[in-house]
């Protein structure tokens, strides 16, 4: 059903408030429905607006979000849209995310539940990344840009309301993150020397897609010196061998985030798959370096096949394989990468956007009606 | 006094939880119990203590207990599926 005054005549799907803002954010926060900063009131109008960017019924579920597994109609997403403060014409790529972390792989259930410190990080590539302003240079990570900052903060707001990551009781992290409040950018892949993520999982050049990630935030690698291309490699991974990393013990696959000067400085004389074979080599650490009741009760069991009875000098690495690592470019000017550990039991998932009938889609335009 | 207005609601409601019931036959011998630990540190401990008070509160004729590899990971289907073939209840547990 793509009536949308129809559909808000069914139960619990509107409400009725005194139509002032501060009055609107008050109900908003009592009922939960808020991460906490003010929020734009999701009027029929402002939602009917987002939903002009939608190609689906607007009552069909097009995923469920763990952990309460509660419906994600394109009706409740475009209400948190709204909210989060996103232009219509972001929501196509908003559906997508969700849909991409909803997949199996990512363990989302496990992702929003755990006492870890994770979020989904949404990588963009494609055209599309361009044509919403997404940021993928300076400060990609941080504020300024309404695409990234709506966006992330329109996927918070429907892991809360939809799939009930509320802190404390559906989500029970410990420190949580400020990745929390959002975590979306765009691939630099005009200074990238390389193909682009996507590419690299298996989509064509041609596409938009994103590519979500249960992460920690970006860890910094601050390399001024090195004049090589293994000399920044071997920073980078000197910065991967972490103790308290979940990552060593699983097969999992982290983000190296390369910044554009490093990413020309690597590349000169690596190709991508060479970077990710030596990251893998080098980006380890000892055991001595865990406690006795780590080795005990940790590495004697994941690694029981090559650790069984382990030497203080063997080795843990931080990817058990160099597939498993991804590489992105992301970033301004500066000798700077990142490293972005994982919540280690998930896994990334790439999705290209799509309209309904199947296609590859140019523009979010394609997504219009009427 | 304030004009209305209707805001879309934004949240999903949980999934009616109505459990499928039905009686289990109990053989005389007592319940057969199942346990998955789900490896985090101390579940098996806790466990234990757990199905010694069962046993000390009602007959069980059989325990068994089976192992998740990670805490962050469901259980597999076979896991499962032994579980529901050997077991008329089953514990799980949290521990640290």
């Amino acid at each position: 059903m793509s009536n949308l005054a129809q559909m808000l005549q069914t139960a619990g799907s509107s409400i009725e408030a005194d139509d002032d803002f501060d009055a609107i954010n008050a109900l908003m926060r009592e009922k939960g429905w808020s991460d906490g900063l003010p929020i734009v009131p999701p009027t029929e109008a402002r939602v009917a607006a987002m939903l002009a960017y939608c190609d689906r019924p607007f009552d069909q579920p097009i995923a469920k979000i763990a952990p309460r597994w509660g419906e994600a109609t394109p009706l409740r997403l475009a209400a948190n849209a709204v909210m989060a403060g996103c232009q219509p014409r972001y929501f196509p790529l908003y559906m997508l995310a969700i849909e991409a972390m909803c997949e199996e792989p990512l363990n989302l259930y496990g992702v929003q539940a755990t006492t870890h410190l994770c979020a989904p990080l949404v990588i963009v590539n494609g055209p599309v990344a361009r044509e919403l302003d997404i940021n993928c240079g300076h400060n990609a990570f941080g504020p300024g840009h309404q695409a990234n900052a709506s966006i992330g903060r329109a996927i918070r707001l429907a892991l809360v309301n939809i799939g009930g990551a509320i802190p404390a009781l559906g989500d029970m992290s410990t420190f949580g993150s400020p990745a929390k409040y959002s975590y979306l950018v765009a691939e630099n892949e005009a200074e990238s020397p390389w193909q682009p993520l996507h590419v690299d999982r298996g989509f064509p050049a041609e596409a938009s897609a994103v590519t979500v990630i249960g992460a920690e935030c970006p860890h910094n690698v601050n390399d001024h010196e090195s004049l090589d291309g293994e000399g920044v490699l071997m920073t980078i991974a000197g910065t991967m061998g972490i103790a308290g990393s979940n990552d060593i013990y699983y097969q999992a696959q982290p983000l190296v985030i390369m910044g554009p000067e490093h990413a020309k400085a690597v590349a000169a004389s690596f190709s991508k798959d060479d970077a990710r074979r030596f990251l893998q080599q080098h980006a380890h650490l000892t055991v001595s370096k865990l406690s006795r009741d780590n080795i005990e009760r940790r590495v004697r069991v994941t690694f029981k096949d090559r650790l069984a009875n382990p030497r203080p000098d063997d080795l843990i690495y931080a990817v058990q394989r160099p597939e498993d690592l991804l590489i992105a470019v992301i970033g301004g000017a500066g000798k700077h990468s990142a490293f972005v550990p994982t919540f280690g039991a998930t896994l990334p998932v790439t999705r290209a956007l799509k309209t309904v009938d199947g296609r590859l889609a140019k523009s979010v335009e394609d997504f219009r009606r009427g | 006094m304030n004009q209305k207005v209707r805001l879309v609601v934004p949240e999903a409601p949980s999934p009616q939880a109505v459990a499928e019931t039905k009686v289990r036959a109990v053989a005389k011998g007592g319940i057969r119990l199942g346990v998955l630990d789900n490896s985090k540190g101390n579940a098996d401990h806790l466990l234990r203590f757990i199905v010694d008070g069962v046993k000390a509160l009602m007959p069980v004729a059989s325990v068994v207990s089976l192992r998740k590899d990670s805490v962050s990971l469901p259980a597999p289907e076979a896991i499962l599926d032994q579980l529901a073939a050997e077991s008329d209840y089953v514990i799980t547990a949290m521990a640290d």
